[in-house]
C-alpha cells in the first residue's frame, strides 16, 4: 500500500512523462523526418479541394448565437435527466416532485423565451414587446 | 443516504427562496403572456412578492435551527440579512417606479431579476455549507449582471454590464479555486465541520488552508468591493441604471458580507491570526483609496461609489476585530449603510432627470430652495454618511472603532478615523452645492416627488435617525445573533 | 421636572417647531425665534436662581439610560462653570435673533431654526456628563453652524464653512477615539464615575498613555479654542461668518474649547496635564502675542476682531495652565467676558456693515459725527475689550496675570505685553473708523441706532459694567469648582518647570519681588 503522498502520485508522475515524451517524441520525429514544401497553395485554408472565396471572418446573424446558447441551455438541462432516469427507482416519489418542479422550471423558461419571440427566426413574424430604452 | 421529502420544517426554513424563486417565474411568464397591462403592475406585484417573502423570513427566524441537512441555517445571523437585504428590494422597488416609467422601460423581468437576485441573496446569507454559498453568490450575481445593463441601447449600461460579468465571474472562479482548496485540505464544505477539522488533532497543512483563505478573501473581496480589487465599481455604478446601482451598492454587499462574516469567523477562525493581516491592509486601503478618490470626483454615480468603497472598508475593520462585537458592528454598520446610501441614491434617481443626464454635483446646485423637503432628506442621509451623532452611520461607526480597539487594532482606528474626517469633505460638497448655490438646470427642472420615492426618501430617513437614537435594538438583536452563530 | 432639562430641552422644541412654521411668513418664524430664545433664556435664570451657590457640587443632575450597550447616560448637570455658560448662550441667542432682524431677508426660516439648534447643541455640550453624549453634543453643533456660515455668509462663505467643519471634524475623530479608549479602560462612559475610578486609585494610566488621551483630547479642544497655530480657520469663519454667526461663535463656540479643557482634559489626565502644560503655555503666549500683532495690521474689522479672539483666548489657556486658583477663576471669567465684549464686539460691526456694507476699515471714518450713540456703544465695548478697569475684561485678565505671576512671573511679562499690544489695535481702529472727517458714503449711509438695536446694545453694555464693578456675584461658584478641579488635578510632584523660551533678566528680581 502506498502511504505517502509521493508514493500515491508516483505512477501518475509516471504516466504524464511518458504522455509528455511521446508527444514530444512523435513532433521531433516527424519534423526530423518529414518533407516540407511551402507555397501559396499549400497556405491556403483546406476546403474539400475548393479553391475558397472570400475572407473566412463573415458577420453571422445574431439569430445563430441565439439558438446556440439556449439549444446549450436547454441540452444541459436535458442531461440532468440520464442520471436522474437511472437511479430513478431508489429515488422514488422524491425524485419524481424533484424532477417535476425542475421540468416546470424548464419549461416556465422555454415558455417565456417563445412568447418574446427568441425562436422567431423571422423578425416581426410576431409582434413583439421589446424593453429596449426609447 | 437514503433520500427523503425534505420535512415542513425544512421547507419553512426555505420558504423566503422558495417564495422569491416562484414569484420571479411568474412575473417573467406573466410579462410574456399580458398584452395589456396596468401601470406600476409589476412594482405592486413585486412590492407583494417581498412583503411576503418578508414575512416568510420572520417566520423562519421564529424557529432558528438548521435546514436540509446542515446546508442552510436559519439563525439570527441569517434573519438579520434575509430581512436586511428584502427590505433594500422594497425601497429599489419604490424608487424605481418614476425611473422605469421615465425611461419607458417597465417590464416583469425588471422585477423578476430583482427577485432572483434577492433568492441568491437570501440563500448567501443562510448557506451553512460552502458549495451553497457558492450556489447563492451565482444567482445573486448572474441576476446582477443583467440588471446592471438592463437599459440595452445605452452604451454605458453594456459597458458596465460586461465588465461587472468579466471581473465578477474572474472572482467567482478565485472563490471556487478557494473552496476546492479548502475541501481538498479539510475534506469537507459544511462549515461547522471545517472549524471542528481546524481545530481538532489532525489539522492540515496551514499554509493550504491560509493559501484558501487568501483566495476566498479575494473572491469575496471582489464582491464587497474592497481593495485592491475594488477597480470595478466606480464604472459600473456609474454606468447602471441609477436604481440598479443603489441596488448593488446595497443589497449583494451586505450579502456577501454576511458570507465573510459567516466564514471567516466560524468556519476559519482557527487561522485568524493568519488572514487578519490581509483584512488588516484590505481594510486601510479599501477606507484609503475610496475616500481619496472620492475626494476627486464630479460625477455623484461615482462618488457615490468611491464612497460605497470606503464604507466596506469601514466593515472590514469590523471583521479584522475578529470578536462578537466586530460581528454586530458590521451587522449594524450594513443595516445603517443600507438606508443612508438607497436614500442617497434615490434622490440621485429623483434628479437625474430622463435619459441620466444630470449626474454631476454641480446638478445639485440650490436643490435646497426649490424643493427642500428633497434637499433635507439627502442631507440627513449625508450627515449619517459622514457620521454625524444622531443618525444610524455615527453609530455604525462608533461601534465598528470601539470593536478595533477592543481588539487592540488602535492604529486601524486612529488611520480610520481620520478617514472619515477626509470623507467629510466630498459629503459636504454636496450640502453646499445643495444649499449655498442658486439652482442649476437639472433643478429648475425637477418634478416633485413621486409618491414611490417620497416612501423611498422618507423611510430610509426615519430608519437612519431610528438608528441614530435608539440603535440598542439592532445592536443588541445584532450582538445576539453574533454570539450564537458559532 | 429638572429645570436643566427644560433649559437643554426647550431649543430642540423651539427648533422642530420653526421648522414647521410656512416659509411664506418670515415675519413669524423672527418672532417665534425671538419668544423661544427669551423664554429659555428666562429659564436659565430660574436655574441660577435655584442653583445652590455655595457648592461645587454639580447640581441638577439627571442620569437616564440611553443605550444600554455599551453603557451610555443621559446625564446632565450643572457646576458653577457650565451654569455661566449656559446663562451666556441662553442670553447671545435673543440678542442674535435681534440683530439678524433685518440683515437676514432670505431664507428667513432655516436661519432662525439653525440658530435654535445651535442654541440646542451649545447648551448641550455644557450641560453633557456622560463623555458619549459630550461628544454627541460636540458634533450637534458643529452642523447648525456650518450652515449658518455657509448659506448666509460673505463672498468666501463657502471655503470658510468647510474648513471650520473639517478642521473640527479631524479634531473630534481624535476624540472619539481617546472616548472609546477610555470606555474600553473602565467600561464606563460616565465623567464622574471614570474621576472616581481615578480618585480611588483603581484607574491608574501610564505615563505615555495619559500623554497621548490627554494629547488626543487636548488637540480636539485646541482647534476649537483656538490655540496657535490651529488657529487658521477662525479668521476665514469669522469674516465670512453672518452677525449672528459671528457673535455665536467667538461668544460661545470658542468657549466650548476651553470648556472642555478645563472641565475633562485637565481633571481627566493631571499628570500629562501638568507635563504638558509649559509647552501649551509657549503656545498660549505666542497665541497672546501674535493674534494681538496680526490684529494690529488688519485693514478688516472682523478680521481684526477675529485675532483678537486668538489673543484673549490665549489668556484663558495661560490661566487655566497656571493650575493656580486666581488662574483658574481668571480663565473662566475671561471667558464669559470675551463672550460679553467680542460677541458685541462683532454685533455692532455687524451693525455698520448693515449700513456701510463694507468691513473695511478704509472705508469708513468720522462715523462719530453721524451716529454718535453708536459710537458710545462701540467706545465702550472697545475699552472693555481693552481691558480698562471698571469694565469686565479688567477683572479676568487682571487674575489671570495675577495667578500667573505666583507661578512663573515670565509668562505674566509677556502675557501683559499682549494687554499692551490690544490697547494699541483696538483703539487705533476706533480712532480710524469713528473719529476723522466723514466721508460722502459715510454720511450718506450711515444713520445713529434704531429702537431693535437699541436693545441689542443695552444688554451688551449693561453686562459689560455689571461685571467689571461686581464679579462677586458671579465669581463664587466658579471659585468652588475651580478648588474642585484644582483638588482632582493635583498631581504629587509640583510641577514648576522652566519655560524653554528665552530668560528675560527681570525674571529673578521681580520673582524675589514677588
Amino acid at each position: 500500500m502506498p502511504t505517502s503522498y509521493t508514493e500515491m502520485y508516483f505512477p501518475v508522475l509516471v504516466q504524464a512523462i511518458l504522455a509528455m515524451a511521446l508527444a514530444a517524441g512523435l513532433l521531433t520525429v516527424s519534423r526530423l523526418l518529414g518533407k516540407r514544401v511551402r507555397n501559396r497553395v499549400k497556405d491556403l485554408p483546406y476546403e474539400s479541394g475548393i479553391v475558397p472565396t472570400g475572407d473566412a471572418r463573415q458577420r453571422f446573424s445574431v439569430k445563430f448565437y441565439l439558438v446556440a446558447m439556449l439549444f446549450i441551455v436547454f441540452d444541459i438541462e436535458a442531461i440532468f435527466l440520464y442520471p436522474w432516469a437511472v437511479v430513478y427507482r431508489d429515488l422514488r416519489m422524491v425524485g419524481f416532485v424533484e424532477m417535476l418542479v425542475f421540468v416546470i422550471l424548464i419549461l416556465s423558461g422555454f415558455f417565456y423565451i417563445w412568447k418574446k419571440g427568441a425562436l422567431d427566426w423571422a423578425a416581426g413574424a410576431v409582434d413583439r414587446k421589446e424593453n429596449r430604452a426609447p | 443516504m437514503p433520500i427523503s421529502f425534505p420535512t415542513t420544517l425544512d421547507l419553512g426554513r426555505f420558504l423566503p427562496e422558495i417564495l422569491l424563486t416562484v414569484f420571479g417565474t411568474l412575473f417573467m411568464v406573466l410579462d410574456a403572456v399580458l398584452q395589456k397591462r396596468s401601470k406600476n403592475l409589476f412594482g405592486h406585484l413585486t412590492l407583494l412578492a417581498l412583503a411576503a417573502a418578508l414575512g416568510a423570513s420572520l417566520y423562519a427566524g421564529s424557529e432558528p435551527g438548521p435546514a436540509f441537512g446542515g446546508m442552510l441555517v436559519v439563525d439570527g445571523f441569517a434573519t438579520f440579512f434575509r430581512v436586511l437585504v428584502l427590505g433594500v428590494g422594497m425601497l429599489i422597488v419604490l424608487s424605481s417606479y418614476r425611473f422605469l416609467a421615465r425611461e419607458n422601460a417597465e417590464t416583469g423581468e425588471y422585477h423578476a431579476l430583482l427577485l432572483f437576485s434577492l433568492a441568491g441573496q437570501c440563500l448567501m446569507a443562510s448557506a451553512n455549507d460552502l458549495i451553497m454559498v457558492f450556489i447563492g453568490l451565482e444567482i445573486s450575481s448572474i441576476a446582477s449582471y443583467v440588471l446592471a445593463g438592463y437599459l440595452r441601447d445605452d452604451k454605458r449600461a453594456n459597458e458596465a454590464a460586461l465588465k461587472y460579468f468579466l471581473l465578477g465571474s474572474f472572482a467567482t472562479a478565485f472563490f471556487l479555486y478557494g473552496v476546492a482548496i479548502l475541501y481538498g485540505s479539510t475534506g469537507t464544505v459544511k462549515l461547522d465541520q471545517i472549524h471542528a477539522v481546524l481545530t481538532g488533532p489532525n489539522a492540515p497543512f496551514p499554509v493550504f488552508v491560509t493559501l484558501a483563505a487568501a483566495l476566498m478573501l479575494v473572491g469575496l473581496g471582489f464582491k464587497v468591493s474592497a481593495a485592491p480589487f475594488q477597480v470595478w465599481a466606480p464604472d459600473v455604478y456609474q454606468g447602471a441604471p441609477t436604481p440598479v446601482a443603489a441596488f448593488l451598492s446595497a443589497a449583494p454587499k451586505a450579502a456577501a458580507f454576511a458570507v465573510f462574516l459567516r466564514i471567516f469567523t466560524t468556519a476559519l477562525e482557527p487561522i485568524g491570526t493568519a488572514w487578519e493581516p490581509l483584512a488588516w491592509g484590505s481594510a486601510l486601503a479599501s477606507m484609503t483609496i475610496g475616500n481619496f478618490a472620492a475626494l476627486l470626483q464630479s460625477n455623484i454615480k461615482r462618488m457615490l461609489a468611491y464612497s460605497s468603497i470606503a464604507h466596506a472598508g469601514y466593515v472590514l475593520v469590523a471583521l479584522t476585530a475578529r470578536s462578537d462585537t466586530g460581528t454586530s458592528a458590521a451587522m449594524f454598520y450594513l443595516a445603517a449603510y443600507a438606508l443612508m446610501n438607497l436614500g442617497a441614491f434615490a434622490v440621485v434617481t429623483h434628479l437625474s432627470g430622463k435619459g441620466e443626464r444630470y449626474l454631476t454635483l454641480d446638478d445639485f446646485a440650490g436643490l435646497a430652495q426649490k424643493q427642500p423637503f428633497t434637499a433635507a432628506m439627502l442631507t440627513i442621509f449625508l450627515l449619517s454618511l459622514i457620521g454625524v451623532p444622531l443618525t444610524g452611520g455615527f453609530f455604525g461607526k462608533f461601534y465598528i472603532f470601539k470593536a478595533a480597539l477592543d481588539s487592540h487594532l488602535v492604529w486601524l482606528a486612529v488611520l480610520g478615523l481620520l478617514n472619515s474626517a477626509v470623507a467629510a469633505y466630498y459629503y459636504l460638497r454636496v450640502l453646499v452645492m445643495m444649499y449655498m448655490h442658486d439652482p442649476s438646470q437639472a433643478v429648475q427642472e425637477a418634478e416633485p416627488l413621486s409618491h414611490g420615492l417620497q416612501l423611498a426618501l422618507v423611510l430610509p430617513a426615519l430608519g437612519t435617525l431610528f438608528l441614530g437614537i435608539f440603535p440598542n435594538w439592532v445592536l443588541e438583536f445584532a450582538g445576539h445573533s453574533a454570539a450564537l452563530m458559532k | 421636572m429638572n429645570p436643566l432639562l427644560g433649559v437643554l430641552a426647550l431649543p430642540l422644541v423651539a427648533f422642530l417647531a420653526a421648522l414647521a412654521i410656512p416659509r411664506r411668513q418670515p415675519q413669524n418664524s423672527r418672532w417665534w425665534a425671538l419668544g423661544s430664545s427669551l423664554a429659555i433664556f428666562v429659564l436659565s435664570l430660574i436655574l441660577v436662581f435655584r442653583f445652590d451657590q455655595g457648592s461645587g457640587q454639580e447640581q441638577f443632575a439627571l442620569d437616564q439610560p440611553w443605550i444600554a450597550s455599551p453603557d451610555i447616560h443621559f446625564a446632565i448637570s450643572v457646576n458653577g462653570v457650565s451654569l455661566w455658560l449656559i446663562v451666556l448662550t441662553a442670553f447671545l441667542t435673543p440678542l442674535c435673533v435681534l440683530i439678524s432682524w433685518r440683515s437676514v431677508q432670505n431664507r428667513v426660516k432655516e436661519f432662525y431654526a439653525f440658530l435654535l439648534l445651535l442654541e440646542f447643541g451649545l447648551i448641550g455640550v455644557f450641560v453633557a456628563q456622560d463623555l458619549f453624549l459630550f461628544y454627541v453634543f460636540w458634533e450637534i453643533s458643529l452642523v447648525p453652524m456650518y450652515f449658518l456660515i455657509g448659506i448666509w455668509g460673505h463672498e468666501r462663505r463657502i471655503y470658510a464653512a468647510v474648513k471650520f467643519f473639517l478642521y473640527t471634524m479631524a479634531g473630534s475623530m481624535l476624540m472619539l477615539v481617546a472616548i472609546i479608549y477610555l470606555y474600553n479602560r473602565t467600561g464606563t462612559f460616565s465623567y464622574a464615575g471614570i474621576l472616581d475610578l481615578l480618585a480611588s486609585g483603581k484607574l491608574v494610566f501610564g505615563a505615555q498613555e495619559q500623554l497621548l488621551l490627554f494629547l488626543a483630547f487636548f488637540v480636539a479642544f485646541a482647534i476649537k479654542v483656538p490655540v496657535f497655530p490651529l488657529h487658521t480657520w477662525l479668521p476665514d469663519a469669522h469674516v465670512e461668518a453672518p452677525t449672528a454667526g459671528s457673535v455665536m461663535l467667538a461668544s460661545v463656540m470658542l468657549k466650548m474649547g476651553t470648556y472642555g479643557i478645563l472641565h475633562f482634559a485637565v481633571p481627566l489626565f493631571p499628570r500629562a496635564a501638568h507635563q504638558c502644560a509649559p509647552w501649551i503655555v509657549v503656545l498660549a503666549i505666542i497665541g497672546i502675542l501674535y493674534g494681538a500683532l496680526v490684529a494690529m495690521v488688519q485693514p478688516n474689522l472682523k478680521k481684526l476682531v477675529a485675532y483678537s479672539s486668538v489673543s484673549h483666548l490665549g489668556f484663558v489657556v495661560l490661566g487655566i495652565f497656571s493650575f493656580t486658583r486666581m488662574g483658574l477663576d481668571g480663565a473662566v471669567y475671561q471667558m464669559l467676558n470675551h463672550g460679553i465684549s467680542t460677541g458685541a464686539l462683532f454685533a455692532f460691526v455687524g451693525l455698520l456693515y448693515e449700513r456701510r456694507h463694507s468691513l473695511e476699515i478704509a472705508d469708513y471714518g468720522g462715523v462719530a459725527t453721524v451716529a454718535p450713540w453708536l459710537s458710545t456703544a462701540f467706545l465702550v465695548t472697545t475699552l472693555a475689550s481693552v481691558g480698562l478697569p471698571m469694565l469686565n475684561n479688567f477683572v479676568g485678565e487682571f487674575l489671570v496675570l495675577q495667578g500667573t505671576a505666583t507661578v512663573h512671573f515670565t509668562w505674566t511679562v509677556y502675557a501683559s505685553i499682549g494687554v499692551i499690544l490690544s490697547a494699541c489695535y483696538m483703539l487705533w481702529m476706533y480712532q480710524r473708523v469713528f473719529y476723522g472727517e466723514a466721508g460722502q458714503e459715510v454720511h450718506h449711509h450711515i444713520f445713529d441706532l434704531r429702537a431693535r438695536e437699541w436693545a441689542v446694545a443695552v444688554p451688551f453694555l449693561a453686562m459689560m459694567l455689571w461685571m467689571g464693578v461686581y464679579p462677586q456675584s458671579f465669581l463664587p461658584p466658579v471659585g468652588k469648582v475651580n478648588d474642585a478641579i484644582l483638588q482632582e488635578s493635583q498631581v504629587d510632584v509640583p510641577v514648576r518647570v522652566s519655560l524653554p523660551v528665552p530668560v528675560l533678566p527681570v525674571r529673578v528680581e521681580a520673582a524675589r519681588a514677588h
